[in-house]
């Protein structure tokens, strides 16, 4: 994945257990700044190892760190240099989603050897979507689960979010929802 | 082809369409949802004005494609595109103007382009490579930071390994030292001159490790000491004459044997071999070397500083090829660190021989024309031969101060008591008359208060170091012959041309030597 991810992961650590406890989970693995350069397309394993580090610091599961990170991540983004990009996709739950294919679109033409899933709006009704997710790598469904979560917060709604099918190469979401006030 | 008013929406969400009343017809989401006001039927120019088109004249034009710009009546939407005109009317295929503004402002989002419009995904690079611009610029700030860090992190350990190894050295020397007065005293014993063997012996295997401490703390301070250039040169012949090849002859005169310069051995020969170096490759297709020394008297400029040239004797050494030369402009600039007229050149052999020189005290220069080879003088203070320049101060018990049996009157200044009974007792023994002082200050006074041949103090002392006692009993008895000694020597603490140093633990009779060079 790109380090903008590992990035994300580092502020979520350092925001929620300090700068020491990164710099711990960097000496464990032997890692530093050089795996964690934006634009980089780095293995899906070094990733993932990073993501298992902080989970044992969190006291956290890997598939619970995953939906923490997800819902983390859309926060990431929206306070960070990615802000304009996240208001321009789209400024409500069903239209984000709806949107995300094209936001990935620019991305994976940004960053060359990205490799970025696909979101499908199968069911759009007031307050309930039906999400087909696809992508060639399978293990995430939580981290996904967390980023819905993280754009039900973004768009101040309050909802849940359930697997209701699974294929080879994609997971079929449902969002019920209704707006927080 | 027809498509519906959906497909068409679903193509370009602002899009319109107006009939030959120029009213309003259809429209797209986007125009619903960005300017709800606007309603089929509504005359167009009731909501917008059409900049490049005047609004009389709009249907003048019944076919073909024109580039259209409309903007909103409040000025707060701006459209652009295409008026598309047919038998019905005109479809405006407009899409909304994104600014930079507008796509950081929320007003507008994906949902209001259409899905193939490439100016959303050009302007979505645009914002994205921004972001990746300042992620980067955070990026190589920590990585400038981390790099900071290391190099704290390894000045920091240098530090402590070069403290360490001057505290281990300082114990080594003292060990050395009773040692040898064990043996001295008691060596009659051979059970005792056998252990005294032994700890003599382990201590100089502790000055290994320490070895590697110095290494790790990156200190390069050579021992200096009086050095006779001949000797370098005789006892490094084969290897000089190995460098040069064998297409080359080297040809050595020396005529300063009986003098003796305050350098560092291996500084000399490093810049002997740079120079040859240097020969070497000025002549490719071989020739002749010559390589002299002499001993002559003059003044020597100070390669350190503004400082008045020193009369003196000094060694001369010159190093001659029949090369191809220099031209003028090469020649100005020979000794600049890093400029190298040769392909794979480093720029450092002369920039280096300079510094070398400068730090010892002396000179150097070239004399050189294209096509008629090279000269390199080099000039070394003979050592205790500057005569110093009229201060003031009155000197009178200098010149009668080395006896008949070598005797002098030595001011030894050493922080570590046990370091200094030995060298106290030692240097009396040899029938030297000294005065021990435990600091810097206590030596001061002693400078102030009496005539010395020889400093020889430690550098790292709490309170006035050792560098800095030197400087003053310098200045105030210009004729005092200084040595100082150390196991480690700080960055702080510079040696000025002419000082001796010898590195701890030392050699007895190396040090006594020195003293009665």
């Amino acid at each position: 994945m790109y380090g903008m991810i590992h990035r994300a992961m580092r502020q979520m650590v350092f925001e929620q257990l300090g700068e020491e406890a990164w710099l711990a989970l960097e000496h464990r693995l032997k890692i530093g700044p050089t795996e964690l350069l934006t634009g980089m397309v780095y293995e899906d394993t070094l990733t993932f190892e990073i993501v298992a580090e902080a989970a044992a610091r969190f006291n956290l599961t890997v598939d619970e760190c995953l939906f923490e990170f997800g819902r983390y991540w859309i926060r990431y983004a929206e306070q960070g240099s990615l802000s304009s990009i996240m208001t321009f996709t789209g400024q409500d739950l069903a239209s984000f989603i709806a949107n995300l294919d094209r936001l990935h679109l620019a991305v994976g033409a940004a960053m060359p050897g990205t490799r970025l899933p696909s979101f499908t709006t199968l069911e759009r009704n007031s307050g309930h979507l039906v999400v087909e997710y696809r992508s060639d790598r399978m293990g995430l469904e939580n981290f996904v689960c967390g980023l819905f979560h993280g754009l039900m917060d973004r768009f101040d709604t309050h909802g849940d979010v359930a697997i209701t099918s699974r294929g080879e190469k994609s997971v079929v979401f449902e969002i019920r929802y209704h707006d927080g006030q | 082809m027809n498509l519906s008013e959906d497909q068409i929406g679903a193509l370009l969400p602002a899009f319109m369409h107006v009939d030959h009343a120029l009213k309003i017809s259809a429209m797209g989401p986007a125009i619903a949802r960005h300017l709800p006001h606007v309603r089929v039927g509504m005359l167009c120019a009731e909501a917008f004005t059409i900049v490049n088109f005047g609004i009389a004249q709009f249907f003048e034009r019944k076919t073909g494609v024109e580039a259209i710009r409309i903007i909103s009546l409040a000025g707060n939407v701006s459209l652009s595109g295409a008026a598309i005109f047919h038998e019905n009317g005109c479809l405006l295929a407009v899409r909304f103007v994104l600014s930079e503004e507008t796509f950081a402002s929320g007003t507008l989002d994906l949902s209001d382009f259409g899905h193939s419009d490439p100016v959303v995904l050009s302007s979505m690079l645009i914002a994205l490579q921004r972001a990746m611009l300042e992620e980067s610029q955070a990026t190589a700030i920590e990585l400038a930071h981390e790099r900071q860090r290391s190099a704290d992190l390894l000045e920091r350990t240098s530090r402590v390994a070069g403290y360490m190894a001057h505290d281990f050295n300082n114990l080594l020397s003292i060990i050395q030292l009773n040692t040898k007065r064990l043996s001295s005293r008691f060596g009659h014993d051979a059970k005792v001159e056998k252990l005294a063997n032994i700890i003599h012996e382990t201590a100089s295997r502790g000055s290994d490790v320490t070895q590697s401490l110095m290494t790790l703390s990156q200190q390069q301070i050579d021992t200096l000491q009086p050095i006779s250039v001949d000797d370098v040169i005789t006892d490094n012949a084969a290897i000089l004459r190995s460098l040069v090849g064998s297409t080359i002859s080297l040809n050595i005169n020396l005529q300063a044997a009986q003098r003796k310069s305050i350098v560092s051995y291996n500084g000399l020969l490093n810049g002997l071999i740079n120079l040859l170096i240097n020969a070497r490759e000025a002549m490719p297709q071989g020739g002749r070397i010559d390589l002299s020394t002499s001993v002559s008297s003059g003044l020597i400029p100070s390669e350190s500083g503004p400082q008045i040239p020193k009369p003196c004797d000094y060694i001369a050494i010159r190093v001659a090829d029949n090369g191809h030369g220099m031209s003028d402009a090469l020649l100005s600039r020979a000794f600049e660190p890093l400029f190298s007229s040769k392909p794979n050149g480093t720029g450092l052999g002369l920039a280096s021989v300079r510094n070398f020189v400068g730090e010892m005290g002396g000179d150097v220069w070239l004399e050189s024309a294209t096509g008629q080879g090279t000269t390199v003088h080099l000039r070394l203070p003979v050592a205790g031969s500057s005569v110093a320049p009229f201060t003031g101060v009155v000197d009178t018990m200098s010149s009668t101060s080395l006896d008949a049996k070598g005797q002098q009157r030595i001011l030894l200044v050493e922080d570590e008591p046990y370091a200094l009974e030995a060298l106290f007792e030692m240097l009396e023994s040899e029938g030297h008359a000294v005065t021990a002082c435990k600091s810097g200050e206590e030596a001061l006074i002693a400078v102030g208060q009496e005539t010395y041949d020889v400093l020889l103090s430690d550098i790292v002392m709490p309170g006035q170091n050792g560098t800095e006692v030197a400087r003053q009993a310098s200045a105030a008895q210009p004729s005092i012959k200084v040595i100082l000694m150390s196991g480690y020597v700080p960055d702080s603490a510079s040696l000025e041309p002419g000082w001796m140093f010898l590195h701890k633990p030392m050699d007895s009779a190396e040090l006594l030597r020195v003293i009665s060079a």
